[in-house]
């Protein structure tokens, strides 16, 4: 057995998810039941029941929504605590790509929260219509929810029981510095540019978010996330550690760095999920507005301003850039 | 002020794709595989600019370097034959590819598996193997080479190169 799975932290958060499986295992099959047995129209008994039954399973999500979201933090502290037990790791970033599972279980789980916020805005819509109207749509979501939870508590398992911790693992200098002149950035892009599009992009998301020009904005979105994650490793992140070789998107989630981590990828990832379901939703139920445009623009204003002001301050205090 | 917002969003976007576009297309990144070489050739590369699919480092000589390629027409290059040998030990296609190496004598691609290694050659990553078409004394093949390789056996052994080189 694993070592690693004597570690308190791996414990609890095993646990944690294999609970969170059973109450989804539960509410799945009363969704399977609902959907079969499901009409609105109906005042018999059975009807009746499907709807207390509705309700436990939306309650159901509820909890485990909110659960996955600590939980998610949980794990990424989990892995980062790890790194003191598996040689080589200096962070989170030579613990989780130990073994072949890691990073698709990190891939995984923020597509889990993305899923699961797209079913929040389902289920508010839904519960704001008098005939349930989305009930199957958002029961179908579940069901897929659930299906994706399956992999992931497989992939969980497989994950903490395959880290060897006699098998030196890179750092992160290794994963994300030393490249040999090879060029990380995508589509070819250099430092200048990519820092260009990632303001340009942000601008764009908020332009389009204002004018309701929702293809646009769900496009604009999903690109300023995939650009702003290399902005952060290649650009920003160096600035958090005040050090031009240090490029790594784990260690500014370390108490050396004052958990901004935390923030900085919690900022980008929820801000840009709540837009790209808030669009995905409003195409179901079939609306022209968007409602969360507020939140949206606060949370990537605040992830800009977060990542742009140790910039500044860095520029500020020494007069120069790395 | 409303009436000017459509109108930014198309420059914003056509400035998105501009970058994208550009960068692209003078995009020249070093190589670490080629694909398409079902013939299962040796392909000529770029110096400085190809990196070694094991350690990462970037070729700067033809002479002793090493190239993979697999029947599905995926090709790795590598500087130096423990590199390949550390690399390819646990692949699936570990038979069925062809392994071509650069020889220092007649300096020309040829199978890797009939080549002949010198065991105190100056190498890219001080493995000591040089690769060569005629045998030479002291040479040994290339089973006993990636054996020694896999032993830890190579001139970055200190143990080993006291032995042969006394130093």
């Amino acid at each position: 057995m694993s070592e690693i799975l004597f570690s308190n932290q791996v414990i609890i958060y095993l646990l944690s998810e294999s609970t969170l499986f059973f109450l989804l295992l539960i509410a799945s099959i009363i969704s399977v039941k609902i959907l079969l047995k499901w009409d609105f129209n109906s005042f018999s008994p059975t009807q009746f029941k499907l709807e207390r039954q509705a309700y436990l399973v939306s309650t159901i999500t509820i909890f485990v929504f909110l659960v996955k979201f600590i939980l998610l933090i949980y794990f990424v502290f989990t892995v980062d605590s790890l790194s003191i037990l598996v040689p080589g790791a200096m962070c989170g970033a030579g613990v989780i790509t130990a073994n072949e599972y890691g990073m698709v279980l990190l891939g995984l789980k923020l597509l889990l929260i993305f899923l699961l916020i797209f079913w929040f805005f389902l289920h508010f819509y839904d519960t704001h219509t008098k005939e349930h109207l989305y009930f199957k749509d958002k029961s179908w979501l579940f069901l897929a929810i659930f299906g994706f939870v399956v992999v992931e508590l497989f992939l969980d398992f497989q994950y903490f029981l395959n880290i060897d911790t006699h098998q030196p693992v890179s750092c992160c200098s290794a994963l994300f510095g030393q490249l040999e002149g090879a060029n990380p950035l995508p589509f070819g892009l250099n430092i200048a540019l990519l820092l260009t599009l990632f303001y340009l992009l942000y601008i764009l998301v908020l332009l389009t978010l204002n004018l309701n020009y929702k293809v646009v904005y769900l496009i604009s979105n999903l690109l300023f996330l995939y650009i702003a994650y290399y902005s952060v490793v290649y650009f920003f992140g160096t600035y958090i550690y005040q050090l031009p070789t240090h490029k790594c998107p784990f260690c500014m989630l370390q108490s050396d760095y004052y958990y901004v981590g935390y923030f900085v990828w919690g900022a980008l990832f929820i801000g840009t999920f709540i837009g790209m379901a808030d669009v995905l939703s409003s195409f179901v139920i079939g609306s022209t507005n968007l409602k969360y445009q507020k939140l949206v623009s606060y949370l990537l204003s605040f992830f800009v301003l977060l990542c742009s002001s140790y910039v500044a301050i860095y520029w500020l205090k020494n007069g120069v850039l790395l | 002020m409303k009436k000017l917002l459509p109108l930014l969003i198309i420059f914003v976007i056509l400035g998105i794709s501009a970058i994208i576009f550009v960068s692209m297309a003078k995009s020249e990144q070093p190589l670490t595989i080629a694909k398409g070489n079902t013939e299962m050739k040796p392909l000529e590369f770029k110096l400085n600019f190809t990196n070694d699919s094991h350690c990462k480092m970037l070729i700067q000589h033809k002479e002793n370097s090493l190239e993979v390629a697999t029947p599905s027409g995926k090709t790795w290059f590598f500087d130096d034959p423990a590199c390949m040998v550390e690399w390819i030990k646990d692949k699936p296609f570990k038979d069925s590819s062809k392994i071509w190496v650069y020889t220092l004598d007649t300096k020309r691609w040829i199978d890797a598996k009939k080549a002949w290694y010198g065991v105190t050659d100056k190498t890219a990553m001080h493995s000591g193997f040089g690769a060569r078409e005629k045998k030479i004394e002291n040479a040994i093949d290339f089973n006993e080479m990636s054996l020694r390789v896999l032993r830890g056996e190579t001139l970055a052994n200190p143990k080993i190169r006291k032995k042969l080189l006394g130093n």
